[in-house]
């Protein structure tokens, strides 16, 4: 019991009593007086019990479930006159959690700021988060994600590339003037370097690792050999490693999974399927935005470089000549249309070089 | 089993029957504020809310005027899960780092699986009480190794036909391994009534698939053919609706109807120490309907009306769940245990593993 100056006014409370580690019901009542002694009798008029009322360990009130009063020595009594246990303990001891569970219109309140607060924290909390566990990650962590990222592809799908050395040194050449144009500071964070590998059954793609891999496919190159083309997606690429998307994503969807998986047993099944597809479907939103962020920064970086913008929709109206994808909201990549008008629009934005 | 009290009385005692005593309001309001304050804490004070819902059903379930706690505290319960939550980044950070070292991960974890359930039905069991004494939890690792490991495997070698010997299995290891206090549960239940149960659950699903089969024009039918229609996007839609149907109709009624017929078995055949036995009666058709407006209930009101469907569900297993003492609840002892970590416990949380006793 906390420190009160009240004094006790002859609480009396009828209930049961066991000892301890024993299921021997003992109807008692509890009397405590002025002078802070707490007496527990037993029907019959014996003393069970007399210890100081502070000394009494009692539990905070949930819903209309018995009190349960718990004695120095382990014995336990329990009452369901909820009355005098408030009056024995004062306003304390969780009472003011109880206060606010009592069912009231009052609740209504809480529903709209839960319902509030899991807007705010998708906003902005997670962004909080995942910012900090970014600047947590030691960068030797994240190159050896890189290191053991291209183990895996080697293992599961890539070949060695068979490119002869003139054409790989021209895509190098493009690679290094591109990485001339970026900020210093972001030149030495990472460490950059351009992989071919042959994927026929990728085809035509390119890949960024977080800690500054690259990794173009031979498939690539063989269908689109313009420069402007790969000045382009190799923008895009850095631009994801610059900007961090793949280590946002890992920590987001980690973050996202934990606390729904926690909450689950609050919020019952169906609402925790509701809240993982349209995290799911959120999280898709969030992909597609990252996209279009490298897209500007690949143009913008192309562009600074000397070489034409333009060059990265011709790519996207290549790809779309060859087959319509899913619908945008289901999809982790913008949908082509969308991409190369967006394209044309930032490209006006640009100045000339 | 009945050498640790006196000589059970020969004529077995009137039924008294479990009761719930929860109210959906009183209910609904701790919930929504648990939901609250889980969120704004971003998921920290989850564990505190977990202790209270697990107190709040426990404190109002009662059977013959006494009724069930439970005493972990929040603290612990936070404590095991930032363990399991670092073990999970960590492990996710070490896959991607190389190949092998996943692999190795993977099968550690397939090692630690069964180690981790027992340490999570102990957990639960040391801090469950009724009628204030403790609940414990003596099964083995190795015992749940093959209950949880190489059981399964070997029923779905089989085709799933050995399903109820499994679902047998995991009950008699989770019973018979629990105590109340000193005291020990024993289930020995024939295996025919977990066929029968499996039976019928199957004939239901082939019911429902025959007359939606029937209904739809056979495209149902698709459901096994998708190889012609996977450049339709109508049709595939067409599909998936098929597919959420067939579950809502068939499989999920089926589980429903499987676990009403067992449930009645497992506590129909199940003693406690002391003589005290138990009895269920629900019926299929009544849980079924209730599982499953329940489960729309909750859907249209965007889980709002959650509470009250536990509640309700609570209330109706409680009427429907009997216990036979053999003599008087006075006796039962508990013993100092320890306590324990909740690691395990954390995990399943996670995980969405349900181990407790079959409720």
């Amino acid at each position: 019991m906390t420190d009160r100056e009240t004094t006790y006014l002859h609480i009396r409370m009828k209930g049961r009593a066991f000892a301890l580690h024993s299921s021997r019901e003992i109807p008692c009542e509890l009397f405590v007086s002025d002078s802070g002694r707490a007496v527990l009798t037993s029907e019959d008029g014996a003393t069970v019990e007399d210890v100081a009322a502070e000394d009494l360990d009692v539990a905070s009130p949930l819903g209309s479930a018995p009190r349960r009063i718990t004695f120095p020595g382990g014995l336990v009594f329990e009452t369901s006159d909820h009355d005098a246990v408030t009056q024995l303990t004062g306003a304390t001891r969780g009472g003011l959690l109880h206060h606010y569970e009592q069912f009231s219109p009052r609740l209504v309140g809480v529903i709209a700021a839960a319902v509030l607060s899991v807007w705010i924290i998708w906003r902005y909390g997670l962004d909080i988060l995942v910012t900090a566990a970014i600047a947590l990650t030691p960068p030797i962590l994240v190159d050896q994600i890189d290191r053991g990222t291209l183990k895996t592809i080697d293992l599961t799908m890539a070949e060695t590339s068979t490119l002869d050395d003139a054409e790989r040194d021209r895509v190098e050449q493009i690679f290094r003037t591109l990485l001339d144009d970026l900020p210093a500071d972001q030149r030495e964070k990472h460490d950059f370097t351009l992989l071919f590998r042959s994927m026929p059954d990728v085809g035509p793609n390119a890949f960024a690792l977080p800690g500054g891999t690259v990794i173009m496919t031979d498939q690539f190159i063989e269908e689109f050999p313009g420069r402007d083309v790969l000045a382009g997606v190799l923008g895009h690429e850095l631009g994801h490693v610059v900007e961090q998307h793949g280590l946002q994503q890992t920590y987001r969807s980690l973050g996202v999974f934990i606390l729904i998986a926690f909450l689950a047993g609050d919020t019952g099944p169906i609402l925790e399927d509701v809240l993982l597809e349209g995290s799911l479907l959120l999280s898709l939103s969030y992909s597609r935005s990252h996209e279009t962020a490298a897209d500007e920064f690949g143009l913008a970086l192309s562009h600074r470089a000397g070489f034409d913008p333009a060059g990265l929709a011709v790519f996207f109206e290549k790809i779309s000549e060859m087959g319509e994808g899913p619908p945008e909201w289901m999809s982790t990549h913008p949908a082509n249309e969308n991409r190369i008008e967006a394209i044309e629009t930032f490209i006006e934005t640009l100045d000339a070089p | 089993m009945r050498d640790t009290y006196d000589a059970a009385p020969a004529r077995q005692a009137e039924p008294v029957s479990f009761e719930f005593r929860g109210k959906a309001g009183e209910w609904f309001g701790i919930w929504i504020v648990n939901l609250l304050l889980s969120i704004v804490t971003l998921g920290i004070y989850s564990a505190w809310a977990k202790v209270r819902t697990k107190k709040y059903f426990y404190n109002h379930t009662y059977v013959a005027g006494r009724n069930f706690d439970y005493h972990a505290t929040g603290m612990q319960i936070l404590i095991g899960r930032l363990i399991v939550v670092a073990a999970v980044v960590v492990f996710q950070l070490a896959s991607s780092l190389d190949p092998i070292i996943s692999l190795v991960l993977i099968l550690a974890l397939v090692v630690v699986f069964p180690w981790l359930i027992v340490r999570s039905m102990m957990f639960n069991a040391r801090m469950s009480s009724f009628s204030n004494v403790r609940f414990n939890f003596l099964g083995g690792v190795g015992q749940a190794f093959l209950v949880f490991l190489i059981y399964p495997i070997l029923t779905a070698l089989t085709l799933y036909t050995t399903f109820p010997l499994l679902d047998r299995a995991v009950k008699r290891f989770s019973i018979n391994n629990h105590r109340l206090g000193t005291a020990k549960f024993e289930m020995e239940a024939p295996i025919w009534p977990f066929y029968k149960a499996m039976l019928f659950a199957a004939l239901w699903v082939l019911a429902v698939g025959v007359v939606a089969v029937a209904l739809t024009g056979f495209q149902l039918a698709n459901l096994f053919s998708l190889g012609d229609v996977e450049d339709d996007p109508v049709a595939i839609f067409t599909i998936i609706g098929l597919f959420y149907l067939m579950f809502f109709l068939a499989f999920l009624p089926a589980a429903f109807m499987y676990q009403a017929m067992t449930r009645n078995v497992v506590y129909n055949s199940t003693e406690l120490s002391g003589g005290h036995r138990f009895h269920s009666n629900v019926t299929t058709l009544r849980l079924m309907w209730i599982a499953v407006s329940n489960a729309v209930i909750a859907a249209v009101t965007l889980g709002l009306m959650l509470p009250w469907t536990q509640v309700r569900l609570a209330n109706y297993l409680a009427n429907h769940t009997y216990l036979l003492p053999g003599g008087s609840l006075d006796d039962f002892v508990g013993r100092q245990v320890d306590e324990g970590m909740s690691v395990g416990e954390a995990y399943s949380d996670l995980e969405g593993i349900d181990v407790g006793l079959p409720i």
